[in-house]
């Protein structure tokens, strides 16, 4: 069952672009522990991404979805099977390759934004700038999230949407291929988080970045172009939204 | 990387307290290595540089009087090179202004006005004696500086019971004498020894050394063997009344001078050693627990594609900027100290120069060892961060679980607000140990500083009050019979007068053996009470020889064991001895035996070589007049005069060493304690924010804060870990110095001093009592940071 529900969605995965997926996954497995404590985070997952497409996560605490994103973000490594992104295997390489990886194609949202606190909102983003291939102006990332009047604040000095929106502005700077965020709304209040998820649609939109959204938040779901719903480290469903919603649009 | 070091300057600007104080840690560490060390290499460097320019003597032997002839018989003894002889002798110096009788030693010059072969005088000021001149003298520095001697002076000198009047024309340093004592003493006596150089034909004359010599020294061919030459000048020398030839070793200033060089080098390494072990140990603390507080900023780092290495470098800087701070502060401060410790030898050690120099080697070997100590420290966390799965780091350190303790019945009588420093203690159980232990490391630093006082005190006690009960000590010109005794106690002002037969022996066992003075006592002597550990009087063996207790070990031999003593005196008779007791001794080693036992083995009358005095203090003037005209009186030593002399000496060491070593203890304290209230301060912010986690909103948290959580109260429960921490430490801080001084006391290695590891409950009470203070100073200074402090911005960002 949970087999077929995982791979009827393959087939029409693409948006009918038959262009061939960026993120590929296949038989992805993730346990800890071993014998009768073995407690596994992904079990045999199969999943492909298309380039641009706009993903959103949805689970319980414990389905697997922080450590797929991790998985596909280069941040960690599964116990079997294998990940790809374009022609880059994600399984069975080196840190070096993943650190590579990670500086050249993904830009990461976490849900405690993980600001350098003696570092501007600027400096914060020309930190990425400054080892990225072919970034933005740091200030015109900002901007992209609507801060360009708080540039030179450090992170005490603003709310925690504007860092959230700090930390897009961090990701986006380097026109990654991939942004991925992790409970990017999950510290903040519906308002705030609104701001946040339309700087992450305007980033996916004009950088083309292709995105994936980690939330427990269901009213997220309207944004994405797809919604895989995750439970027991499997996906156990898969939406496709005819229409996307603009986050201002979204209500929960 | 940029940002990196922005980051980096702008982390050391907001840390700057935490900074400054492991920074002074460091230079604690790196002050007392510059110092101790630079202070030993401009010691042994003026010592090498003196003895050879001086051509100091490798071999010396005293003889009762040897022809002149003999001396070329020693030049062609095998493996010998130079041969100087010259004649010896004690004087008693009639010197206006001395209020107890100045005893000297004149030693003769060749005659021909030049330097002689071996132990040359370098000249500070003047001349040689010219070869025709026999009442011209060249005078060590040492007394002509106390007193203020110039050439040109006048000197009243009673050579053999004759008075003769000299004019001082030099004055002059000898290898020799670096160290100059009155024989057997430990302290320099500049005001009361002097050491006088003259014409050979004078001194000889005046001694009946016409044509002889009775004092002979030489130095070594290369490749030659010390003890091979020795056994053959004894052998020459025997037939002449020879009294062992010994080497530098035994040679009285080299003697006194190595031991210092040895306790220095034994400083230079336990010290530092202690210091950089404590600098290390705190620096894993405060680095490691800095870099575990920005772990999710360095998984950030990794996540966004900074590969491990500019992250470690980057944590690497922040190390080196401390420990460049320590270290600059650490080499000027050391740098300082060496010179002033230095400054303190310069009455114990007269060299023609002792300049303090600082090897370029040494702060760069400080520096670097300082860097790579810290760097260890923060190599260790950042290691498990870096290692970590970067998801693993990104996410927050797990909460700690606080052992699940209920805290049992005390848990139900305590208020929550209570309970958080307990279980802030309890559970965290490592990291508390840490703490307490850190804060412990300070009691022995300060105790190390005062403890010099109980040590002094214990042994002028031992030594002056319950061993040597007498006022004042006689040396005759020749042994005497005992009549020579009841003699100087009808003199006005004597209470009681006890005679001692002293015989210079060498005493072997095994492989060892050691040149010293065998004391004969009466059996039921009491102005010289031996003593054992427990200060309890030892009986007088009337069969065999009592050691000290460190004579003993240096020996290697036990109650009961067998040693042989070579009397250096007489037919030079050699006996096997069992050693029949121990004693206690602080200033060097003591032999002792029955006088009458000592003047059988002697084959010799009830002679006396000493007198030990009791004196009335009112009639003391009188009776150093009287002493002084006696012409069988060699010299007169009087404790009260010593012992000042001693206070004034070692007062000024004491108090330098305890106050370094006080400061240095202060450092570790407020380190410690600064530190360890700033993480708890930055942990408890986590806490804090981790209910905005939860889902508190900014707002909520700040209601929260007004429902109990006011700053006072964060402020206390901070604190209050301290306090315990802090009450905890000192026992233990205690006991550790009690460790520590026994270490370091062991490791010594000199012959000269024996210092008790005695420490006084007022030492201990005062250390307490320093480190509490400076944790309640640092307790004070955190306290104000969280006053000020909005700890709802501060809960925004983690830093």
């Amino acid at each position: 069952m949970i087999m077929a529900a995982n791979a009827a969605p393959l087939a029409g995965a693409s948006r009918g672009t038959g262009a061939p997926p960026v993120f590929v996954a296949r038989g992805l497995t993730k346990s800890y522990g071993s014998g009768d404590a073995t407690v596994y985070a992904l079990r045999d997952l199969d999943l492909e991404i298309q380039q641009g497409e706009f993903v959103v996560l949805l689970g319980p605490s414990g389905s697997g979805k922080s450590t797929l994103l991790n998985i596909l973000g280069g941040l960690d490594v599964p116990s079997a099977g294998r990940a790809a992104w374009r022609d880059h295997e994600l399984t069975g390489v080196d840190e070096a390759a993943l650190t590579a990886y990670r500086r050249d194609h993904v830009g990461f949202v976490f849900q405690f934004y993980n600001l350098i606190p003696s570092l501007t909102a600027r400096e914060n983003v020309e930190l990425v700038a400054e080892i990225a291939r072919s970034p933005m102006p740091p200030e015109e990332a900002l901007a992209l999230v609507g801060l360009s009047h708080r540039l030179d604040h450090f992170p005490a000095q603003l709310s925690g949407g504007e860092q959230q929106r700090v930390a897009v502005a961090r990701a986006i700077v380097k026109r990654p291929d991939a942004l991925l965020c992790d409970e990017p709304t999950g510290a903040l209040d519906v308002e705030t988080g609104k701001l946040v998820l339309s700087a992450i649609a305007r980033a996916n939109r004009e950088v083309g970045a292709t995105t994936i959204i980690i939330t427990h938040n269901a009213a997220i779901a309207g944004m994405a172009d797809r919604v895989l719903r995750m439970g027991g480290g499997r996906i156990v469903s898969i939406e496709r939204n005819p229409h996307r919603l603009a986050p201002e649009d979204l209500v929960w | 990387m940029r940002m990196l070091d922005r980051k980096l300057l702008r982390d050391l600007w907001s840390l700057r307290c935490q900074v400054m104080t492991i920074a002074m840690l460091i230079g604690a560490g790196v002050a007392v290595l510059v110092m101790s060390v630079s202070s030993f290499l401009a010691l042994r460097g003026a010592q090498l540089a003196f003895y050879a320019e001086s051509h100091f003597a490798e071999i010396t032997a005293e003889v009762k009087r040897a022809p002149r002839p003999l001396l070329a018989r020693i030049a062609e003894l095998p493996g010998v090179a130079t041969v100087e002889g010259r004649v010896s002798g004690d004087v008693r110096v009639d010197w206006p202004g001395a209020e107890v009788p100045v005893a000297g030693r004149i030693l003769s010059l060749s005659g021909s006005g030049d330097q002689p072969a071996l132990n040359r005088l370098r000249l500070l000021a003047g001349h040689l004696p010219e070869p025709t001149r026999q009442n011209e003298a060249v005078m060590h520095a040492a007394f002509a500086e106390a007193w203020g001697v110039r050439p040109g002076d006048g000197i009243a000198l009673i050579l053999n019971g004759r008075r003769e009047a000299f004019r001082i024309i030099g004055i002059a340093h000898s290898p020799e004498f670096v160290f100059t004592s009155r024989q057997g003493s430990p302290l320099p006596d500049d005001r009361g020894f002097v050491v006088l150089w003259a014409n050979e034909e004078g001194v000889a004359r005046a001694f009946d050394m016409q044509g002889a010599f009775n004092e002979v020294s030489l130095t070594l061919a290369p490749g030659a063997s010390e003890a091979a030459v020795t056994a053959e000048l004894d052998r020459l020398l025997l037939p002449w009344g020879g009294r062992g030839a010994y080497g530098r070793r035994d040679q009285p200033s080299h003697r006194f001078l190595e031991d210092e060089l040895a306790e220095q080098r034994i400083l230079a390494v336990t010290v530092p050693v202690v210091f950089f072990g404590i600098a290390a140990f705190l620096l894993n603390i405060v680095l490691g627990r800095m870099v575990e507080a920005q772990r999710e900023q360095i998984a950030a780092l990794k996540a966004l594609g900074y590969p491990a290495f500019p992250v470690a470098a980057h944590y690497a800087k922040f190390v080196a900027v401390i420990c460049l701070l320590g270290s600059l502060l650490g080499v000027t401060a050391g740098a300082w100290m060496g010179a002033g410790m230095l400054n303190n030898y310069r009455p114990f050690f007269r060299f023609p120069e002792m300049p303090y120099l600082l090897p370029v080697w040494l702060p760069l070997l400080a520096a670097a060892t300082s860097f790579a100590v810290a760097l260890l420290g923060v190599y260790v966390a950042l290691r498990r961060i870096l290692w970590m799965p970067t998801a693993e780091a990104l996410r927050p350190a797990r909460q700690t679980t606080f052992g699940g303790r209920s805290l049992g019945l005390l848990g139900s009588r305590l208020g929550a607000a209570r309970k958080i420093p307990l279980r802030g203690l309890l559970g965290r159980p490592l990291r508390t140990c840490f703490t307490v232990f850190g804060i412990a490391m300070a009691l022995p630093m300060v105790v190390l500083g005062l403890f010099w006082w109980d040590a002094m005190d214990r042994m002028v006690d031992l030594q002056f009050d319950r061993i040597e009960r007498g006022d004042a000590f006689v040396s005759l010109t020749d042994p005497r019979h005992a009549r020579a005794v009841r003699e100087l106690a009808r003199l006005p002002g004597v209470l009681a007068a006890e005679g001692q037969r002293i015989v210079p022996v060498r005493l072997r066992a095994a492989q060892q053996s050691r040149l010293l003075a065998l004391t004969g006592l009466p059996s039921n002597a009491e102005l010289r009470v031996p003593r054992d550990a427990d200060f309890r009087p030892v009986p007088i063996p009337q069969d065999g020889i009592a050691l000290s207790r460190r004579l003993a070990e240096t020996l290697g031999v036990r109650e009961g064991d067998i040693v042989q003593v070579e009397m250096l005196e007489g037919a030079r008779h050699v006996q096997d001895l069992p050693v029949a007791a121990l004693v206690e001794d602080v200033i060097g080693f003591a032999a002792l035996m029955e006088i009458g036992a000592l003047n059988r083995l002697m084959r010799e009358d009830d002679l006396v070589s000493h007198v030990a005095l009791r004196i009335d203090p009112l009639e003391a003037g009188a009776l150093w007049q009287h002493l002084a005209e006696r012409p069988r009186v060699a010299a007169t030593n009087v404790k009260a005069v010593w012992l000042r002399a001693f206070n004034e000496v070692i007062a000024g060491l004491v108090l330098t060493s305890a106050v370094t070593l006080t400061g240095f203890g202060i450092i570790i304290a407020v380190g410690v304690v600064y530190n360890s209230a700033r993480v708890a301060l930055q942990e408890r912010g986590w806490e804090m924010a981790s209910l905005r986690v939860l889902g508190f909103t900014r707002q909520e948290v700040a209601r929260l804060r007004v429902l109990g959580f006011t700053r006072q109260e964060v402020a206390r429960i901070l604190l209050a870990e301290l306090a315990v921490a802090v009450f905890l430490a000192v026992p233990i801080g205690l006991l550790l110095a009690q460790w520590i001084l026994g270490l370091i006391l062991g490791a010594r290695d000199n012959e000269s001093f024996d210092v008790p590891a005695v420490i006084s409950s007022g030492t201990f009470a005062a250390a307490a009592l320093v480190v509490l203070g400076a944790a309640f100073a640092s307790a004070v200074l955190v306290r104000r940071r969280i006053d000020r402090c909005d700890l709802v911005a501060a809960l925004k960002a983690r830093d």
